[in-house]
């Protein structure tokens, strides 16, 4: 709608005083144009807007799939604030995001240093990098399955050469934690790791020669030029980190199932989510679970937007106080 | 007259809108109209038979349809937009979960069943109808378990190994617990048992009674759950079980089974017959050196599909007719020897094919093993909530076993978390 009220206040401040079909056929006039942004808004409300109401409407149902629906109110909504599950789910993708954030970034700003720094095939080693970024997640999470094995996997065996006994990986639920993040940690690496060389390779060069003369080492550089410098690249990281990490689904579902494994420690919200509505077939609580992970990613949307927002602020004093 | 842009505009967006509202006016309530739509799961029909169906039927224009994923979630979909139906539809052995709906379904017996309802197992033949005496779901596979063992490796430890004499070792689950660990002492670091989810899964498939009573009634006195809950408890505490339930895939396979029956870990386990394939297929090695018995506490059985015709079929005795004819016991050999689907028609048992000795299982007539069982199954009904019942008593019969959890609290806990999913699906008050 925003797009329409320019052109319309420009019409009627060139003829304030016009005949209303006159006015009438001024505004016929621009369908074409509305038609041709048509198709997005008609598809927006089918795929977009209409699923998220019905969503909604089916949150205050209690439904099989099958049969008629029952209405409940919000009887969905007061289960989900006392089910357990939901809660424990919420906490396994929060400790399961951190488990994997954490080491990826550190590990990404490594690779992207090192990248920066001069080596040869920098090209091939980016395309490498990536790589496991467009890797297909089921696959993936076989190959990992097969690694992370209780008793024939092939970490098991590698730890065994140093005489260091079985973990088991898919039993122990900090163990299964521990291997989700490690596939995520694998996958989103070396995507991370071309973002920081983008911001790395945006950085003026003048500040390190000054640093340089200044007779700065180069760990020195790292810490106090080339990080503070690279904080907008590294919150982008970490907020694109979190969107991800909320949505935490395949590798647990891949690696141990629909109900997360033992102890449920990789059960994720958008797992417990898919196990209610499409292997539950509890469609009704189903969509209240989403919505519950509505709000959650709300509230760290905003804390995230918090955090985003605080450097500026924290620039804008600084110069204050060095004036 | 030209082609200016706002004609072709006006033009392309007035033929966009007249194929919206053709789409509208003219959908289509099954998915093929004028012809018959057969939804089947991959490995759910064998291709041999459904080839010479679609010739057979040509003038019904039998159209096959292998659903690529889950074919419940297809269904449920067009069920609930009521358009692009099949005619007829596989449903798997959680059927019941039709029975308040089959509204959306023909009876079958309607169409004629009495003349064939005689030549299929009683048992199963009645886990396709509903409480209420709607015949749903027309017989396409069992799964009668047996005991899978390693004849060679019972045979070199100096134990009992033929498939007789084993049996009769094994008669009740106390006795395989005890020759499990006789077992176990002289090959050490081998296991006779998947892991506690098995034991309980086939243990209740033993008993006559599973969660709910043919009136949709929860049965309170789950002394029947607690018998198989108890065993598979039993099992974890004498050391048994492997616990290879931590690395299962979402369709059940684990890579640790796989890797131990290749490397003779796991000596034996209790399985429906359509393990097999999977047996097979993983350890080819271990050919020859496999044999199948009666197994430890009766017979039980576990999975097994159904046919249904929906109601949205323009011309269902037509479908019926199809239906009948691809899962006649004339037909339901050869789908045995492709898929490992198991026949529901005792009949078929004498299939001078099936009962050739097989290579696999070191020359034994499986057949005689599997029918005896399958022949043996008490009717049990299976109401639309076990599967997920169940999957709440294996967690935490897995939490004992992988993460240490206390027996009892483990059965609290599952029995709580039954009644409160029982108690937000309306079922108890």
């Amino acid at each position: 709608m925003t797009a329409i009220l320019p052109a319309e206040t420009a019409g009627a401040r060139r003829a304030p005083v016009r005949h209303t079909a006159d006015g009438r056929r001024k505004r016929w006039r621009y369908l074409p144009q509305y038609l041709a942004v048509a198709p997005f808004f008609v598809l927006f409300a089918i795929f977009g807007v209409y699923p998220v109401l019905y969503s909604l409407y089916l949150a205050l149902q209690r439904w099989d799939g099958v049969g008629p629906m029952k209405f409940v109110g919000l009887e969905n909504f007061a289960f989900l604030l006392s089910d357990t599950t939901f809660w424990d789910s919420i906490g396994n993708t929060l400790i399961i995001w951190v488990m994997s954030t954490v080491p990826m970034t550190a590990l990404a700003l490594l690779i992207a240093v090192g990248l920066n720094s001069s080596v040869r095939y920098k090209g091939v080693l980016r395309v490498a990098y990536f790589l496991p970024n467009v890797t297909s997640i089921v696959a993936m999470s076989l190959v990992f399955g097969s690694i992370f094995s209780d008793e024939f996997g092939i970490l098991n065996w590698f730890l065994g050469l140093f005489g260091i006994g079985n973990v088991d990986w898919l039993s122990d639920p900090w163990a299964i934690r521990g291997a989700i993040s490690v596939m995520i940690i694998w996958r989103w690496t070396g995507y991370n790791a071309i973002i920081f060389l983008a911001g790395l390779q945006a950085l003026p060069p003048d500040v390190f020669e000054a640093a340089r003369i200044d007779g700065a080492g180069p760990v020195q550089t790292f810490f106090r030029i080339t990080l503070p410098l690279l904080r907008p690249v590294l919150l982008f990281s970490v907020v694109m980190s979190a969107i991800n990490g909320l949505q935490i689904f395949t590798e647990s579902q891949v690696l141990l199932g629909n109900r997360g494994g033992p102890g449920g420690a990789g059960m994720t919200m958008v797992l417990y989510f898919y196990n209610t509505a499409f292997a539950d077939n509890d469609f009704g609580y189903g969509a209240a679970i989403a919505w519950g992970i509505f709000v959650v990613v709300v509230l760290f949307s905003i804390l995230n937007w918090r955090l985003v927002m605080r450097p500026e602020r924290g620039q804008v004093q600084t110069k204050g106080a060095g004036r | 007259m030209t082609l200016t842009r706002r004609r072709f505009l006006t033009g392309a967006a007035a033929l966009g809108a007249a194929a919206f509202g053709a789409v509208a006016c003219t959908s289509p309530t099954t998915a093929n109209p004028g012809r018959i739509t057969l939804w089947y799961t991959s490995n759910g029909l064998s291709d041999v038979v459904l080839g010479e169906a679609v010739k057979r039927f040509a003038a019904d224009k039998l159209t096959p349809s292998q659903v690529s994923g889950e074919l419940k979630q297809r269904l449920l979909a067009a069920l609930a937009g009521e358009a692009y139906l099949p005619d007829i539809t596989m449903l798997g052995d959680d059927i019941a979960t039709y029975f308040a709906d089959t509204d959306h379904f023909v009876d079958l017996n309607s169409l004629g069943t009495a003349g064939v309802r005689d030549e299929y197992l009683p048992w199963k033949w009645q886990a396709g109808t509903s409480p209420d005496g709607f015949q749903l779901g027309f017989p396409v596979d069992v799964g009668p378990a047996a005991l899978y063992y390693r004849h060679d490796l019972f045979a070199q430890a100096g134990l009992p190994s033929e498939p007789d004499e084993v049996a009769a070792a094994v008669s009740t689950w106390d006795d395989y617990f005890t020759f499990s660990a006789q077992v176990q002492k002289k090959l050490p670091g081998r296991y006779m048992i998947t892991d506690t989810k098995t034991v309980f899964t086939y243990s209740l498939a033993q008993e006559p009674r599973k969660y709910f009573d043919r009136a949709n009634h929860y049965l309170d006195d789950q002394s029947q759950v607690r018998r198989a809950w108890d065993r598979a408890v039993q099992a974890f505490r004498m050391g048994l079980t492997a616990g290879y339930a931590g690395s299962q895939s979402v369709n059940g396979q684990s890579i640790d089974r796989h890797a131990a029956w290749n490397s003779g870990k796991e000596l034996s386990f209790v399985n429906a017959s359509w393990i097999t394939g999977e047996l097979k297929e993983s350890a080819p090695g271990t050919s020859g050196k496999w044999r199948v018995c009666r197994p430890p506490g009766g017979a039980g059985n576990q999975g097994g599909s159904f046919l249904a015709i929906t109601k949205y079929c323009p011309d269902p005795h037509a479908a019926f007719e199809i239906v009948k004819w691809l899962q006649s016991p004339q037909n339901q050999p050869q789908t045995f020897l492709d898929l490992g689907l198991f026949p529901p028609s005792p009949s078929a048992y004498t299939d001078p094919r099936l009962l050739a000795p097989e290579p696999f299982f070191g020359g034994q007539v499986t057949m005689d093993v599997f029918s005896k069982i399958a022949r043996e199954v008490q009717p049990v009904y299976f109401s639309p909530w076990d599967i997920t019942i169940s999957d709440t008593f294996t967690d935490e019969l897995t939490n004992v076993e992988s993460a240490g959890k206390d027996p009892e609290d483990a059965w609290r806990d599952a029995r709580a978390s039954v009644e409160r999913l029982l108690r937000r699906q309306g079922v108890l008050s």
